[in-house]
């Protein structure tokens, strides 16, 4: 299987001198197609600097990212633009919805961007798959915090992205939107082939992914198969001792 | 992404309609000014096209000055009317007066706004005024007046009208009520018609015309007979057909009163600056609180470049919906333009309402530039937010400049886009050059990174300073005003540009009041130092450039007590060579070096005396300006088209500037310049004598024959000057309180942005016990701290500025730098209560805040 993400000698500086701080201090990794994979580790272990590098939404100090292919680092901002509206897909903590639109639009939001329209087909599908048909004309004020996290769900796949970031995805919701979130996760894995990288530190949503990677210290201290969330829990247990 | 710019704009609709506001008022003003002015030419068009009736070509004696010299003009005499009379194809040929004249009414003056005219009656083919009650004058003992002015002073037939020309005044009995053709208004002028010798006796012009009017017979055209005449005049008289005749006034009005439009206009510029700052601050503000938007569209795919779009395509719609409604606006401030004017003397005719296409398209596009232009900059910030930001909270955006090239590209932008709307605007007025240059100067030197950083970090350290200094009083409001003081320097940037836009106006205000009161301290020192006299006598009224009668001196040189009189006249000339008109004062070099004391830089008052009718005496001024020296030779073209040669016998300074560029004598002036009125006489006493023993007397016989007249002592005179200074200084604050107006809305603007901000916060000190009233007084000492500092920034630069020109441009011509601290004061109050109206609505809105709700916003 071909990585769709990979990441080589991975380095992140923040700051100079006495107060530089490595938040990466050297990291190889690869994500595959179609597969769930999630990142772990406490505060500050550099999961979210992982993700913004692999994303191109930061510049790594050393090292390369490359996106289908794509080496990162020889692209300019608008390139790196193109790249993510075409190939990437955002799931955040905090929903980020544009208030003044409604869900249908914040749906094809990244499509209204590029210019193109939307496959209806596909949003069809997408849709009735989050399971929001009935809210489309609501406005993200209108609905709850697990309908906002599905309506962003479908945002992240409606450009049938290479890859879905979601950063902390279960963050802002009870256990249940959350694990309907997760389960939506698992579903686009599953049905359509879509490749997520999620950013969590909940055991029960690591547990959901094919894969679980622990950072620590800017390292990757575990990569393995995914675990239960009683195992996640042992595991995270263990590396700390 | 276009949807959700429009969607944005309708969300925060308030805001954009606050902001638009901004940019309506000063489109306003000037589309105002369009339509009124527009209007006032129309209507003259139509008098004047009315006028042509039945005159197949016109003669006029040739206006070589220009139309818009304050000069006499030549008269037309008895032998070219025969001449005109005698080409073939000539049916009727008539001569006619139409002089500026006083009319009285039970020794009360008419039409004090507006000047009155005198006509002289005409064939009946060319007639254009119709009697409504009574009849045209045919004895030299009537007279019929307007319907318009016996309406507004109720006259009847059979009252008696008085006439003041350039002679002494005489009463007519009203024979008639007539309205001119087509009955168009003449605004607050009033036409009185006489028949021709009197007319001619009215206008001192025995014998001679001011117009020759023709009809041709029924075999000759226009175009034929006008060819005709012309080939037997001479070209100190211009020969035109009818309606040749009427363009010509028509654009000659329009010429006289283009210094109104531009007037007018360069408040509705000052308006729009102003403006464009508030638009600058608001989009500033906007686009920080939107950072995360930015950061999301970014993250979606959004390129730099869709984000600057959306940003500028939200500055259009902003843009043109102020214009539109700035353009609405203008329609309701026309008539109240006119109102202004009328109070400040004023009349003009103005029958309906004229909206010219230009009016309409000049308005859109200057409101929509200008927005554009000042939201380019937040909008290039906006482009720099990193799509990460999207994921944090409570990010800031950068201060870091926008990159070089984008900076130079905004630049040359900005000039080209200036430039442009102002060679599309107006190729004529003054007022665009200013602009141009304060706008490519502020770019100029904010390209300049360092200079940049150095003025922002150094205004930024005054405003703080200003504002703590402000704060003191406000310390002993306990935590209200230290909040109210901490929230106003929290942002010291957007402090600055609020305060900048209330700045800008005030800063014109202080400016022009400190000029106003050096120049009236200086004709005051001039007139105490140079005016040797008793009395100044002058005409009574403003309105029109009416003279006096050259009769006066000798009627009042009879008056016992009075020892002296000399008279002065004003009128232009052509110096070959020097472009432009030259002013020329004319007097009596005998009598007048008795009552008045010249500064000689080169001659003395025996090279005035010697002046005749071939020597003329040059202002420093003037004769540093085209390097003219004592014996030079100039060769002067008069109103009339002649042509005299003086020799400069000395040069003088006089700050009061009773000596105009040129100086020749009175019988120069009389035959060359045919100067038929004066400007004023000065009366001397006998010595010994006491003003109450001969003023009365002088101003009996004046109000007995010269009723135009008025007579003043020095001190009156000051008084009166200083009166005149005063109600334009009173026009121009007038028109400047729009743009404090404007920037009034810049002071809510901002305070709504910053309360919509801290909304959490308002909500924590609701929570832990602070009172709605607290939390309004807050607000409002937030407003009037910002006001205040915005008012004294304006008053200062006001002054410094005031001082600057006083040391360069006015150093020399006796100015005197003062300020006027009452002015001062009221300035600074007055700043202060702007505040304080401007925080009435967000101070509200502000304690309104549902503590909840703000708690739970992130």
């Amino acid at each position: 299987m071909t990585a769709i993400v990979a990441a080589s000698a991975l380095t992140r500086r923040y700051g100079e001198g006495d107060v530089a701080v490595d938040a990466l201090a050297g990291i190889d990794i690869e994500f595959e197609a179609g597969r769930f994979a999630a990142i772990m580790g406490p505060s500050g272990s550099g999961k979210s600097t992982l993700m913004h590098l692999l994303a191109g939404l930061d510049r790594p100090t050393s090292g390369t990212v490359t996106l289908e292919g794509i080496e990162l680092a020889t692209l300019d901002d608008r390139a790196l633009t193109m790249l993510r509206r075409e190939k990437v897909g955002f799931i955040f903590q905090t929903f980020n919805l544009l208030p003044i639109l409604d869900a249908r639009e914040n749906i094809t939001l990244p499509l209204s961007i590029a210019g193109n329209g939307a496959d209806k087909a596909w949003f069809d599908r997408l849709i009735d798959t989050v399971g929001i048909r009935d809210r489309l004309h609501h406005r993200p004020a209108q609905l709850s915090g697990g309908q906002q996290q599905r309506v962003a769900v479908a945002r992240a796949l409606i450009s049938r992205p290479a890859v879905v970031f979601a950063d902390e995805p279960t963050g802002n919701l009870d256990s249940t939107a959350g694990g309907e979130v997760l389960d939506l996760l698992r579903r686009a894995v599953d049905d359509f082939g879509q490749t997520v990288v999620m950013v969590s530190h909940d055991a029960h949503a690591a547990s959901h992914a094919d894969r679980l990677i622990v950072l620590a210290d800017g390292r990757v201290v575990h990569d393995g198969e995914a675990l239960s969330a009683d195992g996640v829990l042992d595991l995270m247990k263990s590396l700390k001792t | 992404m276009s949807r959700v710019v429009v969607r944005g704009f309708f969300a925060r609709r308030l805001r954009a309609f606050l902001t638009g506001i901004a940019i309506a008022l000063g489109v306003a003003l000037m589309s105002g000014t369009y339509i009124l002015t527009d209007t006032i030419n129309h209507s003259f068009a139509a008098i004047f096209n009315t006028g042509a009736r039945g005159r197949s070509v016109v003669v006029t004696p040739h206006q070589g000055l220009g139309s818009t010299a304050a000069v006499q003009t030549a008269t037309i005499n008895e032998a070219t009317l025969a001449k005109v009379r005698k080409v073939p194809g000539v049916a009727v040929a008539s001569g006619e007066v139409f002089t500026t004249v006083s009319l009285f009414a039970d020794g009360k003056r008419l039409n004090k706004n507006a000047p009155s005219f005198v006509g002289s009656t005409l064939p009946a083919r060319f007639e254009n005024f119709s009697a409504v009650q009574g009849r045209l004058p045919s004895s030299g003992t009537e007279v019929a007046i307007d319907q318009a002015t016996a309406q507004r002073y109720a006259l009847k037939v059979g009252e008696t009208l008085r006439v003041a020309g350039a002679s002494a005044a005489v009463d007519y009995r009203i024979g008639g009520i007539v309205k001119f053709a087509g009955a168009t208004s003449f605004g607050g002028a009033g036409v009185a018609v006489l028949t021709l010798p009197q007319a001619q006796r009215v206008a001192s012009e025995p014998g001679a015309f001011d117009e020759l009017v023709v009809a041709a017979s029924p075999s000759v055209s226009d175009k034929d007979l006008r060819a005709r005449i012309r080939a037997v005049l001479p070209h100190t008289l211009d020969v035109r057909t009818g309606l040749q005749e009427a363009a010509q006034q028509t654009s000659d009005l329009e010429n006289q009163l283009g210094f109104l439009r531009t007037f007018l206009l360069i408040f509705a510029y000052v308006a729009l600056f102003v403006g464009a700052f508030i638009i600058f601050n608001t989009f500033s503000i906007t686009v920080a609180q939107r950072t995360r938007e930015f950061g999301l569209l970014r993250m979606l795919g959004a390129t730099r470049g869709q984000i600057v779009r959306s940003v500028v395509a939200e500055g259009v719609m902003l843009g043109l919906g102020g214009a539109i409604l700035g353009l609405l606006g203008g329609l309701a401030l026309a008539p109240g333009l006119d109102q202004l004017f009328k109070a400040f003397g004023a009349d003009l005719p103005d029958s309906g309402t004229v909206i010219e296409f230009r009016t309409v398209w000049v308005s859109l596009l200057a409101g929509t530039v200008v927005t554009v232009i000042a939201g380019l900059l937040p909008a290039l910030r906006a482009s720099r937010v990193t799509p990460i930001a999207a994921m944090r909270e409570g990010v800031s955006l950068t201060e870091k400049g926008v990159r070089s090239h984008m900076r130079r590209r905004i630049g040359i932008g900005v000039i080209v886009a200036a430039v442009l709307l102002r060679v599309v605007l107006e190729l004529r007025s003054g007022a665009g050059i200013v602009t141009i240059v304060v706008i490519v100067a502020i770019v100029l030197l904010w390209r300049v990174p360092q200079s940049r950083a150095r003025i922002k970090a150094a205004f930024s350290a005054v405003i703080v300073a200003l504002a703590r200094l402000l704060a003191r009083p406000l310390e002993l409001r306990g935590i209200v005003g230290r909040l109210a003081r901490d929230n106003t320097i929290r942002h010291p940037g957007r402090t600055a540009a609020t305060a900048m836009a209330l700045m800008i106006g005030l800063a014109l205000v202080s400016l022009i009041s400190v000029l106003a009161a050096g120049t009236k301290a200086s004709i005051n020192n001039a007139i105490d130092a140079s005016f040797a006299g008793d009395l100044i006598l002058s005409n009574s009224s403003a309105a029109g450039n009416t003279g006096i009668p050259t009769e006066i001196p000798a009627a009042v040189r009879a008056i016992p007590g009075v020892s002296s009189v000399t008279a002065i006249a004003f009128t232009e000339g052509r110096v070959k060579g020097i472009g432009g008109n030259a002013s020329i004062t004319a007097l009596d070099p005998a009598s007048f070096s008795r009552v008045y004391r010249i500064d000689w830089d080169k001659g003395s008052n025996a090279s005035l005396e010697g002046l005749g009718t071939t020597g003329t005496v040059l202002t420093k001024g003037f004769a540093n300006a085209h390097h003219l020296h004592v014996g030079a030779r100039l060769s002067v073209q008069t109103p009339s088209g002649q042509r005299v040669t003086l020799s400069v016998r000395g040069i003088a300074t006089d700050n009061a500037r009773l000596l105009a560029d040129l100086t020749i004598t009175l019988p120069l002036a009389r035959t060359a310049f045919n100067q038929r009125t004066d400007a004023v006489d000065f009366v001397s006493y006998a010595p010994g004598v006491s003003n109450s023993q001969v003023q009365p007397t002088v101003n009996r016989l004046l109000a007995a024959r010269f009723p135009q007249t008025q007579s003043q002592t020095a001190a009156q005179f000051k008084t009166s000057l200083g009166g005149q200074i005063n109600s334009l200084l009173a026009l121009i604050y007038v028109l400047l309180a729009l743009s404090v107006i404007v920037s009034l809305f810049g002071i809510v603007n901002t305070l709504v942005l910053s309360i919509f901000e801290r909304t959490r916060e308002l909500g924590m000190l609701r929570a832990i016990g602070t009172t709605k009233r607290q939390v309004r007084q807050m607000i409002r000492y937030e407003s009037v701290l910002t006001a205040l500092v915005g008012g004294v920034l304006g008053i200062v630069l006001g002054i410094v500025i005031a001082a600057i020109l006083a040391g360069t441009a006015l150093s020399g011509s006796g100015f005197v730098f003062v300020v006027p601290p009452i002015t001062m004061v009221v300035l600074f109050v007055l700043a202060g209560l702007a505040g304080l109206i401007a925080a009435a609505w967000p101070a509200r809105r502000a304690a309104s805040v549902d503590i909840l709700a703000a708690l739970a916003t992130e």
